[in-house]
């Protein structure tokens, strides 16, 4: 495309007649972070669209390389900073695979890691409703997804100590057992949820301006869904009900009950509905967690070769002392081996694939970042609709940049 | 028949990924490079609808030396309730890659994902896909040299490897066992010593 004698401003690449190459990003506010996005227009509808990332690869795939086991749980928490506990949930599921523990997890650890991972799906939801809100224009909602978010941040700080990134999973377990006054706390939470789900629904659902926005933008029928492998919340939106709670049970997942959500419109609307759905249904898991979690039991698994012994332990017995020793300096040690594990994250499959040489350290440490593929999937949905839609495809996908980046 | 553990590479004295027990829950099975085209077209005419990822493990010591990993998914791809789904099929594809002809098939055509997966394994791996139509880097900036995540990458990259402090921080007209504000141990404690009398005065 040749250069027009058009003085071009810093966002426009080139120019020829009535089309245009425009650089959108990747300080543009609707982004959701850095993301660049090269688009081909004809007057305001887009003929192509080229999403440019990797402005925050932080090479975290590669740093895990370079930590023990247990430290490496901690950098792939920072992924997807809206979730952390589902990501931490993939990784240790993944490496206690690999280590043969899965069968004796603590039933109470792999209680409270289904209500981590539902709490974050809530509060990733949350900032997702929030966002999108603005991006259309309905600032309000915003705040009323803000505070329901903050208590869940509230429990987190309470339960793993960091309100962002509680790194609370721990391979073999949970690290420690939830604290006095948080069942209160979740108990007001479950109280709140149904009247601020009431509002969250009242504000956009059926609001007019919302609906002409969403409704018959950035449609994706069932096959091209799969063709970019769509996973999560957009692709059941396309009508799929895969959902890896059902399809690949983890952490007993199988004796919940709830409902899989899907719409078979596949656009920015059904995919908005969908989410709003899986909220409700992550309460109802939460629900039936709450009831089982008024039986103490132990959090960790009893394994000295993984975990470290209790603290008080250390003072009386010389073994005690040995393990927390090695555990500490060295970490421990996983069998060789590749494996697969996945977990359903807000945004859809996250899978971890780990390699070990048997050493203390992970030998390569692949993620399946559902955010890449479902932005990939951009390319397919853009052409032909007009750019101000553009902004609503990309909060129907709710795309995280650290995940996408890594 | 089919094997949930990772079969092993004829003649390879290091293949970690062969030596653990069946525990997956995926199939997984070998193809050659030459092979690896027809078998994926295969498998998607079998009803693997989804490519779900598209990985690489670099094993410096192995031969081959790269291992692309394709994780498949066979699934329906129409409307389908949770029943209808049921469990899906999951099949993982390993291809081995030599170290000095680091080049296979793209899968773009086959499925669309594999466009920005492929560009992430060239631009970490260097692995070239051929037919790729848009094959540049993806993560790291364009004008980056070398492939960050094989293993004789090192972790801080190669600049900071040669000079392993910034090179501000070895020009120094500081003496040793000086602060780096200049003032000294003696002159803080006259200092302070001052400041004492002063307040008794």
């Amino acid at each position: 495309m040749s250069m027009s004698t058009t003085p071009l401003t810093p966002e426009i690449v080139s120019q020829e007649g009535n089309a245009m190459v425009l650089s959108m990003g990747p300080q543009h506010p609707s982004t959701h972070g850095v993301l660049q996005l090269m688009l081909e227009i004809e007057g305001e509808s887009v003929v192509k669209a080229d999403p440019e990332i990797g402005y925050l690869h932080t090479g975290i795939e590669k740093t895990a390389e370079n930590l023990f086991w247990s430290q490496a749980q901690t950098v792939v928490e920072r992924m997807d900073y809206l979730a952390p506990s589902s990501n931490a949930f993939a990784y240790v599921l993944a490496v206690e695979k690999l280590l043969g523990i899965t069968d004796r997890i603590p039933v109470r650890a792999q209680q409270i890691r289904v209500l981590q991972a539902e709490l974050t799906r809530i509060a990733s939801h949350c900032v997702w409703l929030g966002t999108h809100g603005i991006d259309l224009g309905a600032i309000s909602v915003f705040f009323y997804c803000f505070d329901l978010r903050e208590n869940v941040l509230d429990m987190q700080e309470a339960s793993g100590g960091a309100r962002m990134h509680p790194n609370y999973l721990r391979v073999g377990g949970v690290n420690g057992d939830l604290p006095a006054g948080y069942l209160a706390r979740l108990d007001a939470f479950i109280a709140k949820f149904p009247g601020r789900m009431r509002d969250l629904r009242g504000l956009l659902q059926a609001n007019p301006i919302f609906q002409d926005r969403t409704i018959n933008v950035g449609i994706m029928s069932p096959e091209e869904a799969a063709q970019w492998s769509l996973t999560g919340p957009p692709l059941r939106a396309s009508g799929v009900a895969y959902d890896v709670r059902r399809a690949f049970p983890y952490s007993g997942y199988e004796q919940y009950e709830f409902d899989v959500p899907t719409r078979t419109e596949g656009d920015a609307y059904a995919r908005f509905l969908v989410r709003l759905d899986e909220m409700e249904q992550s309460l109802r898991i939460i629900e039936q967690v709450r009831k089982q979690l008024d039986i103490p039991g132990p959090v960790l698994i009893d394994d000295t070769k993984v975990v470290a012994p209790p603290k008080e332990t250390i003072a009386l017995s010389m073994e005690a002392l040995i393990h927390h020793f090695k555990i500490v300096s060295e970490g421990f040690r996983v069998p060789p081996g590749d494996v697969y594990a996945a977990v359903e994250g807000p945004r859809g499959e996250l899978g971890f694939y780990l390699v070990s040489n048997g050493e203390n350290r992970p030998y390569r440490v692949r993620t399946r970042p559902p955010s890449l593929y479902n932005l990939q999937a951009l390319k397919g949905m853009a052409p032909g609709n007009l750019i101000a839609d553009l902004v609503v495809m990309i909060g129907s996908l709710d795309p995280v940049f650290g995940e996408v980046d890594r | 028949m089919p094997s949930t553990q990772t079969p092993p590479i004829a003649g390879a004295a290091i293949d970690p990924p062969s030596l653990r027990p069946p525990i997956d829950d995926a199939e997984i099975e070998r193809v050659e490079p030459s092979a690896l085209k027809a078998r994926l077209e295969a498998l998607k005419a079998q009803g693997y609808t989804m490519l779900l990822d598209l990985g690489a493990v670099d094993y410096p010591e192995r031969t081959p030396r790269f291992d692309v990993v394709y994780h498949l998914l066979k699934m329906p791809v129409k409307p389908a309730s949770v029943a209808e789904v049921g469990t899906p099929k999951r099949l993982r594809v390993l291809c081995g890659v030599s170290g000095d002809d680091t080049r296979l098939p793209t899968a773009m055509y086959i499925w669309k994902v594999a466009d920005w997966a492929e560009r992430e394994i060239f631009d970490l791996f260097g692995i070239v896909f051929e037919g790729h139509a848009d094959l540049r880097r993806i993560q790291m900036p364009h004008d980056w040299e070398g492939y960050p995540l094989r293993k004789d990458y090192p972790v801080r990259g190669p600049a900071r490897e040669r000079s392993p402090r910034p090179a501000f921080a070895l020009k120094s007209n500081v003496q040793a066992g000086t602060p780096p504000s200049g003032r000294t141990l003696e002159a803080l404690q006259e200092q302070i010593k001052r400041a004492r009398e002063d307040g008794k005065s």
